[in-house]
């Protein structure tokens, strides 16, 4: 430890006054009252002391004895270095890069085995009973448009197998039926399907809307997707009032033009095939009367102000029954994690309240189309999905989907699931279920132990289940995936254990 | 039925039975053999490059080995002959094999040993309640294994013996992984660590080929590179053994003489070896740098670094050559244990 007393007499320094002169060094520059000779203190004891003996001035005459001698202590002290920060040697990740590796989608993965005679998602295929229990490859193009409605999430495994695949269970080959239903039509007209995917943790929500987004685009359907309704509600994107409407709502541009530009990539050989037959007064900009329904998404995907006025006009001529043109083909609308737009969304109003999410333009563009207060008179779909995993409390859509579900099992009026007193009602939710029915809750069920056969098979000749597929590995792995789950029979047959 | 409880083997030690005490083996004693025998029928050293002995030399009969039978064991082969009978030999000899031989016993005996010699031909008698149950449809279209062995009062069939090691709870993982996990694990978070084993072998599922340096050999038993990803868990393995020092050196302080450690060489085990190969694995893994963000960075570089070692590229090979090269100058020094005797 550095002390300011001499170590040679072990007196400080402030003693030297009262001491008698003889003790003190014959040189000095502190001026006494009393003392007839200026006191030079003995220099106090430091680890710098080198450096005052190799700064002192050399000229003068007056040197005293410590600074023209070698230290007192010799040359060695203890010198501590700064550490200079790390460079790094290698280029930092570019702004964005990191957040591109973590939401990168992987769809094959080289390693793996490519499955012989594995059938293709067709037409023809997706509703034939015979491959109920099977997995089916999507096809290429498919795949692609896929992607680009992001279809496709990163908790999935898409990444460990050849070829994206899916299972034709029970409830997708419904699901086909119905698509392919409505492409047909009934006595020359379609009708619109409402549908709400619901169901346990990992039981395949997701994966049943991505297989009906599949069938959709294999039927020449148009799909416009949004694949995580919480991206709208959270007040990540930005957000502005629109004119002219009451009650006021509000418009995402940016998300609005991500939108049509997703929607263009997924669509494109459907929307160049259709053209203009309407007139547009809402948009700011004029339109040329030949213009292909695909140059239309791109005007709103590249100018973000032109976004919600040119999708106001592409589901105008979506909803069209044009005389002279060939027929308007039906449209598929999709959303992920209902949830999030069944409540009060992030942003606020010009009074700082909370605005509620079916008062988002696009939000309210799809909420009129699930209730049933909005169409399509050439028919088509909304197919919601909820979440298990990511999910705000809703009690409101909670309860109406179990009235449904009840209903629908046959239950009659008075013994429906009655609302909470203790929890609030969301008048807005409550009517986007109660205004009419029709709207078609599809709980998803676990899978048999055929179908987990038909997967796990499919694991075992992609070369990632390294075990015979015999009834007891089956009837082990099904059980251990609480009965058939399919995201944990996936879980435990491919993801943890090795 | 009990297990029968034979009172002559536990009385074989004692001198009172005429048996031999030890079996005759083809490994007599040296006193027994002559010289000729003796080097012909001792067992063969490790150390000798002599063929082992052959076993065709009549066992040799010791002075008092060459006893007549027990008095019992007497009797009761001259009762065999007879036909009449003699002393049972075993203590606890079931009451079926008596009144199998006893036929009058037979009438006389109770209905339930009657029942047990003779079974009767099929149920007789009826209850007013159903001894059945119904077992739930998802259940009863389970296991038709051929292989499983039904043991009649097993419900599911018995599983084949002995138990892989997976089906042991305490031992469900590979050793490697196992191992690799409690090294992986920070604060005894273990169900994190295994999350980012699981993505290690994700990602190294998915990784291509690797293309083997051949200035750093893998292990001679190495499968083809091409054999390696699908089976992450062969991989790591290989990665870590190949990359596993042998030996650690050992630091005997002031055994050089003026207060200077002599280092010496210290053959590891397997698991040592292994710790130890992960160790600096895990330790070049946290020096790279994170290219990506979010969960699962650590286990990307750890993969990246596997993927290294595995290719040859990562400087774990260095320290392993290094500290090879450390122990073959320091294995002059291995006399230090002679000295000290």
């Amino acid at each position: 430890m550095a002390s300011s007393s001499c170590w040679r007499c072990l007196l400080r320094p402030q003693t030297y006054a009262s001491r008698p002169s003889a003790f003190l060094p014959s040189t000095g520059t502190t001026a006494s009252p009393f003392l007839s000779r200026a006191v030079t203190p003995a220099i106090p004891f430091s680890t710098s002391s080198p450096y005052n003996a190799a700064k002192a001035p050399a000229k003068g005459g007056n040197i005293s004895r410590v600074q023209a001698g070698p230290p007192r202590r010799g040359q060695k002290s203890l010198r501590i270095k700064k550490k200079s920060p790390v460079k790094a040697t290698t280029r930092p990740p570019a702004p964005g890069e990191r957040k591109a590796a973590r939401k990168r989608i992987v769809l094959s993965n080289t390693n793996a085995v490519e499955v012989q005679g594995l059938k293709e998602l067709s037409p023809e295929t997706m509703v034939d009973a015979q491959n109920h229990g099977q997995v089916l490859g999507i096809p290429g193009p498919v795949v692609d448009q896929l992607r680009a409605v992001e279809a496709f999430k990163t908790t999935q495994a898409w990444k460990l197998f050849r070829q994206p695949s899916t299972l034709q269970t029970k409830q997708s080959l419904d699901l086909a039926q119905q698509v392919a239903k409505v492409t047909d039509g009934e006595n020359g007209k379609r009708t619109f399907l409402r549908k709400i995917l619901t169901g346990d943790k990992a039981s395949g929500k997701s994966v049943l809307l991505l297989q009906a987004m599949a069938m959709a685009f294999l039927k020449g359907w148009v799909v416009i997707s949004i694949p995580d309704a919480q991206e709208l509600t959270i007040a990540h994107t930005a957000y502005s009032p629109l004119r002219n409407t009451e009650p006021k709502q509000y418009v995402q541009k940016a998300y609005m033009s991500e939108l049509l530009s997703r929607t263009l990539r997924a669509n494109q050989p459907v929307l160049n095939g259709l053209q203009l037959s309407q007139e547009h007064p809402g948009m700011p900009v004029p339109l040329q009367s030949n213009m292909t329904l695909a140059r239309l998404a791109e005007l709103g995907a590249k100018d973000a102000d032109l976004a919600w006025p040119a999708f106001q006009a592409l589901w105008t001529e979506l909803s069209a029954a044009p005389a002279n043109a060939p027929a308007r083909p039906p449209v598929m609308l999709a959303i992920d994690n209902l949830a999030h737009v069944m409540r009060n969304s992030a942003y606020r109003d010009a009074d700082f309240n909370l605005i509620h999410a079916h008062d988002l333009a696009i939000v309210n563009h799809f909420v009129k189309h699930l209730s049933g207060e909005k169409t399509l008179p050439q028919g088509g779909a909304i197919v919601a999905a909820t979440s298990a995993s990511n999910t705000p409390l809703t009690p409101t859509m909670t309860l109406a989907l179990r009235q449904i579900e009840a209903r629908a099992a046959g239950t009659p009026e008075k013994d429906l699931p009655q609302p909470s007193a203790w929890e609030p009602v969301d008048e807005r939710v409550k009517q986007v279920f109660a205004a009419r029915g029709g709207i078609d809750v599809h709980t998803l069920s676990k899978v048999s132990r055929e179908e987990a056969r038909g997967l796990l098979e499919y694991y075992a000749a992609s070369g990632l289940l390294r075990a015979a597929v015999n009834d007891s590995l089956v009837a082990e792995k099904w059980i251990l995936a609480g009965g058939g789950i399919v995201g944990e029979l996936e879980r435990g047959a491919v993801t943890m254990r090795v | 039925m009990p297990p029968r409880l034979s009172l002559l083997p536990l009385g074989r030690p004692l001198t009172i039975l005429s048996r031999p005490i030890a079996a005759p083996t083809a490994r007599p004693t040296i006193a027994l053999a002559s010289a000729s025998v003796r080097s012909q029928n001792l067992c063969r050293g490790f150390a000798d490059d002599k063929k082992a002995p052959v076993d065709d030399v009549p066992p040799k009969v010791g002075p008092n080995m060459d006893h007549l039978p027990h008095v019992s064991e007497e009797a009761a082969a001259l009762g065999r002959i007879t036909g009449e009978g003699g002393p049972e030999l075993e203590q606890g000899t079931p009451i079926q094999e008596i009144l199998e031989r006893d036929q009058d016993g037979l009438k006389k005996a109770p209905k339930v040993l009657k029942d047990q010699v003779e079974p009767p031909s099929g149920p007789k008698g009826t209850r007013s309640f159903s001894t059945s149950t119904r077992r739930s449809a998802a259940l009863t279209t389970a296991v038709e294994d051929p292989t499983v062995v039904n043991l009649e009062g097993s419900k599911f069939g018995i599983p084949e013996f002995p138990l892989p090691t997976e089906n042991l709870l305490k031992q469900r993982y590979d050793p490697v992984v196992k191992q690799f996990t409690n090294l992986l694990m920070w604060d005894g978070k273990l169900s994190k660590a295994q999350q980012d084993m699981s993505r290690i072998l994700s990602i190294i599922r998915t990784a291509p080929t690797p293309s083997i340096n051949p200035a750093r050999p893998l292990l001679p038993s190495a499968p083809p590179p091409s054999h390696l990803p699908l089976n992450p868990v062969l991989y790591l393995t290989l990665a870590i053994d190949s990359v596993a020092p042998l030996l650690r050196i050992k630091s005997m302080k002031g055994a050089a003489g003026g207060g200077v450690a002599l280092q010496l060489p210290n053959p590891l085990n397997l698991r040592q070896r292994r710790r130890k190969a992960i160790t600096w694995i895990l330790e070049a893994a946290s020096k790279r740098k994170s290219r990506g963000s979010g969960s699962g960075q650590f286990a990307q570089r750890v993969a990246d670094e596997v993927i290294a070692v595995m290719e040859g590229r990562s400087a774990v090979w260095d320290r392993r050559n290094a500290l090879h090269k450390l122990a073959i100058t320091s294995r002059a020094n291995l006399s230090f244990y002679n000295r000290r005797r």
